[in-house]
């Protein structure tokens, strides 16, 4: 049997609701776009027929991502030669392509009936559109990378994250303003191997890297699986160097019953006060002042709130008034320079502050940097330039990648960014690395071409001697120009310890995550592993010892929990007031399950063994 | 050789349970991201990888894919001829699979079964037989025409006609019930032939004449629990699990496998692992609470006044008490009290 399409009809549906049938679909469809041409219907109608189940939907509601195309006619292009000449003119523009059915935007539906070409010169007749740039395939972040067309794909996805990632010049007016969060590299350069997309979006303006002479080669074992070696000199001379700047914001909140949080140093007399020396950096107005150096436990704003809970005011003997402290104090691990202050208002006519602290940070192991290939990789040892390799002319790479991050992850476009970065900083030239940019595979000899004219190998290849031995090293290394990015993610922010500290109030046991100054925790599976090793007592050292050890009294009659009266001065059972109890260690997590299981109206006993 | 022999052996308290479930756990972790499938003959897919593991831990009473071995013995085991006719005794055949259609007849209270001609050849069936088959599994009346069969049912009741032609359906003519479809296949090392059934009914195969009753295999571990007993239930157990494991290019020691298997089995029936099984069958209540169902078990044990010895491991971990495996398991033999009396006599000697 003839497969036959499901509907002999064929229904119309306008954003998705059924409007009627036609009788031929697809030349309904056409009907349509040559309506839409000729500007009788509007541009943002988009039509498809779907032949699966023979119908016909017309699209015409918000939300739907278009892409301009240009219109093919009988395997020509509707953007002429004369019309791209009028165009550099400026006589027309790209709304008037749009406005004489040269260009059309299509929506994912309709993208579906077009058959699109890359160059007018692959245009057969069948085709209905040729793409405006051959890079519009790929969105705005990785056609701001060069040779993208030479990577995995895979490494695309990463590369796009890492780009928005980096440090760089954000915003030409950071000094006016209070992110919550900011990063700005000091020495922004904007890459020598750039794309038309880069300049276009005019990102040399405000680039967000440098470029950084690498070399293909291992460093002891310092550069291993995804870590990098960077040049001490290079960091000295600025390279990578960014400035942090966190805001802390206070509002001078008002409260029911007429109450109002006050900006000022908190008297000694008010709740939770954190000690006269935390507050000493605070100027009389309880703000801090610009320039002071800050640690952490240090207050920035001080600031005196009423009380939590109503009664309290009440029961307030005396005529002064109960207050809490409310302070906002810099963050543990933190340290900086007060950058800014600010006093404003806030809608509700509330005094705010705003404080801005910057904080310096110098390149160090564990900060993390990416190439614009998808090569990400840790600072692991930030060499003395003494002992880095160095070639005939006594330049030193600024970064050692290890060879074995390039050939398992396909990253072609990597090395020839090294290369022409290299060829475009001898000859003084940008380089144009635009997806799919003419000429293709003869870039190569062309940058080399460019390389031995400067005297060196057309290959990339140099000589390097060992920074340590000053040997000369049996193989050529492999080195250029890359535009490398520092992203924000840097030790600095991460790093946590803890060996005491606080605990939870309801367990016992300890905190929980970097804010709360909380401990890694020794989970279920760890815990199965000392079982495993039947290390019976580094368990309970960890499960017990370390974490929510609490003493209790056990009455030996009825193996309930007992307390200690410090007014008669021995020790009850609240159950049959008797004194016989012995002292037990368990964990706070089953007195608290004990605690519960009473609630559930179960009297669970323990008896005692000695 | 004893002495080495004797190195081998596990120190007291080693946890083996432990170890065997981390043996065993952690390539399993890696199973699920690896689950790849066979592009092949439909017939030969069975279960495997991860699925089959749940399936074998979980003790499901009939696995998704059974099928079994069946080792030929004399001159079947040579002969492809004498094989086909050992097969032709196993093959399941059911009315299904030869009727063209069944046709129901309310008014007249018949059943009429259309068969197939290339299908009863193949099979080696007459109308005949098949008639007389079915008369004599349903005790119903039947007649055969030279592809046809009218069965009968005095009655006229439209929905017990239309069980009854489902059933007839169901029904196996020829072959063992249950065997399912069998195969011939050649070992490639030994050039024998073996048969290989995508079901599995151990008694029935067992009771022909040809059949290798030594080798017979099946991967249905309760069919082996029926026939064969526990052991051959744990045996079968641990082959499995290595089969699958195996499969999946995850080496685990046998060691490991048997420790599991033994705990499945030590009843003298076959447990899962799960809360209607090892783990909610265990002696403390705290160690049943903490894995599943907590609130069942702390008020059950409430109702029965329950008393917990805490003698394993999870509710010593619980309540913070030192463990007794391992370095734990150890506790003073004499205590101090007593020690101090046996020097006294010895200084008194």
């Amino acid at each position: 049997m003839a497969k036959r399409a499901i509907n002999d009809k064929c229904y119309v549906y306008i954003n998705g609701k059924i409007l009627g049938y036609v009788k031929d679909g697809r030349a309904y469809a056409n009907e349509i776009r040559t309506a839409r041409r000729g500007g009788v219907l509007s541009g943002e109608v988009n039509v498809s027929y779907v032949k699966k189940l023979n119908a016909v939907h017309i699209n015409t509601d918000s939300g739907r991502i278009r892409k301009p195309y240009i219109i093919v006619e009988g395997g020509k292009s509707k953007l002429t030669p004369e019309l791209i000449e009028k165009l550099q003119k400026k006589e027309v523009d790209f709304n008037y392509l749009l406005r004489h059915g040269v260009l059309e935007y299509l929506d994912a539906e309709e993208e579906e009936n077009a058959l699109v070409v890359f160059k007018e010169a692959d245009a057969t007749p069948d085709t209905t559109h040729l793409e405006v740039d051959t890079t519009s395939i790929f969105g705005f972040t990785l056609n701001t990378s060069p040779f993208p067309e030479h990577n995995n794909a895979a490494r695309h996805a990463m590369l796009s994250n890492f780009i928005k990632q980096s440090q760089g010049l954000y915003a030409t007016n950071f000094n006016l303003r209070f992110d919550s969060r900011a990063y700005l590299l000091f020495y922004p350069q904007a890459p020598i191997v750039s794309t038309a997309v880069y300049d276009a979006a005019r990102m040399q303006q405000h680039p967000s890297g440098q470029n950084f002479v690498v070399a293909l080669t291992t460093y002891y074992g310092y550069n291993m699986a995804d870590a990098i070696v960077i040049n001490k000199g290079a960091v000295d001379r600025g390279l990578g160097r960014s400035m942090f700047y966190k805001t802390y914001t206070d509002e001078e909140r008002r409260y029911p019953g007429g109450q109002k949080d006050v900006f000022r140093v908190p008297p000694p007399t008010a709740e939770g006060y954190l000690g006269e020396h935390a507050y000493s950096k605070l100027s009389e107005d309880g703000i801090i002042e610009p320039e002071t150096t800050v640690e952490e436990g240090d207050v920035l704003i001080g600031k005196v709130a009423p009380p939590r809970f109503l009664e309290e005011s009440i029961s307030a003997s005396g005529l002064e008034e109960k207050i809490r402290d409310d302070s906002s104090t810099l963050k543990a691990g933190e340290r900086g320079v007060v950058d800014s202050v600010v006093f404003t208002e806030s809608t509700g006519a509330t005094k705010v502050v705003k404080v801005r602290i910057k904080s310096l940070r110098i390149p160090e192991k564990g900060d993390k940097f990416a190439s614009r290939q998808g090569q990400k990789g840790v600072a692991a040892y930030i060499v003395p330039q003494e002992d880095m390799p160095f070639n005939d002319h006594g330049i030193v790479p600024d970064l050692l990648l290890n060879p074995h991050s390039v050939p398992n992850r396909l990253t072609f476009g990597h090395l020839l960014e090294e290369i022409a970065g290299k060829a475009g900083a001898l000859s003084g030239k940008k380089i144009d690395g635009t997806a799919f940019a003419e000429k293709g595979s003869s870039r190569i000899e062309e940058y080399g071409k460019t390389l031995e004219e400067n005297g060196f190998d057309k290959f990339g290849d140099e000589t390097l001697y060992d920074g340590i031995t000053g040997r000369r090293f049996k193989a050529k290394i492999f080195n250029g120009i890359v535009y490398y990015n520092r992203l924000y993610h840097m030790v600095s922010n991460k790093l946590q310890v803890r060996s005491r500290g606080p605990v939870q109030i309801l367990t016992h046991q300890p905190t929980e995550g970097k804010a709360r100054q909380g401990g890694l925790r020794f989970g279920e599976m760890e815990r199965d592993v000392l079982v495993g090793y039947g290390a019976s007592l580094l368990l309970k050292e960890r499960l017990l010892d370390q974490s929510d050890k609490a003493t209790v009294l056990i009455c030996k009659e009825c193996g309930n929990i007992g307390y200690y009266d410090y007014i008669k001065r021995t020790v009850v059972c609240p159950i049959d007031g008797g004194t016989a109890m012995s002292e037990v260690e368990i964990s706070y997590a089953f007195k608290l399950l004990l605690d519960e299981i009473k609630s559930m109206h179960i009297f669970p006993g323990l008896k005692l063994k000695e | 050789m004893a002495d080495k022999k004797d190195r081998f052996i596990v120190t007291t308290g080693e946890p083996v349970g432990v170890i065997a479930a981390q043996s065993i756990g952690e390539p399993g972790t890696q199973m699920v991201l690896r689950s790849f499938h066979y592009a092949g003959v439909a017939s030969s897919i069975a279960t495997s990888g991860l699925p089959r593991l749940v399936e074998i831990v979980d003790t499901r009473k009939k696995p998704a894919t059974p099928f079994s071995y069946v080792y030929l013995k004399g001159k079947a085991a040579k002969n492809f001829e004498d094989a086909e006719k050992v097969v032709k005794k196993i093959s399941e055949v059911r009315v299904n699979d030869i009727a063209r259609r069944i046709l129901e007849n309310f008014s007249k209270g018949t059943i009429l079964i259309k068969l197939d001609d290339q299908r009863m050849e193949a099979n080696e069936l007459t109308a005949k037989g098949v008639a007389s088959k079915i008369e004599k599994l349903t005790k119903i009346e039947c007649s055969a025409s030279e592809n046809a069969i009218l069965v009968k049912t005095h009655t006229k009741n439209t929905k017990q006609i239309r069980s009854m032609a489902v059933q007839i359906g169901k029904l196996t003519v020829n072959g063992i019930e249950n065997a399912g479809r069998a195969v011939i296949k050649q070992d490639k090392e030994t050039g024998e032939f073996y048969i290989v059934t995508n079901n599995s009914n151990l008694v029935g195969i067992l009771g022909i004449e040809d059949v290798d009753s030594s080798k017979i295999y099946t991967n249905d571990i309760f069919e082996i629990y029926r026939v064969f007993g526990v052991e051959a239930a744990r045996n079968a157990i641990a082959r499995e699990l290595d089969t699958v494991l195996r499969e999946q290019g995850i080496n685990v020691d046998k060691r490991h496998l048997f420790i599991l298997a033994d705990a499945m089995t030590l009843s003298g029936g076959i447990k899962n692992v799960g809360r209607r099984g090892l783990s909610g069958e265990k002696e403390s209540i705290f160690a049943r609470a903490a894995y599943e169902e907590t609130v069942k078990h702390l008020i059950n044990a409430a109702a029965f006044g329950e008393r917990d010895d805490m003698r394993g491991v999870t509710e010593n971990v619980l309540i913070g008490k030192q463990i007794m495996l391992g370095t734990g398991s150890v506790t003073l033999a004499i205590k101090k009290e007593d020690l101090a009396k046996i020097s006294e006599k010895k200084g008194k000697k």
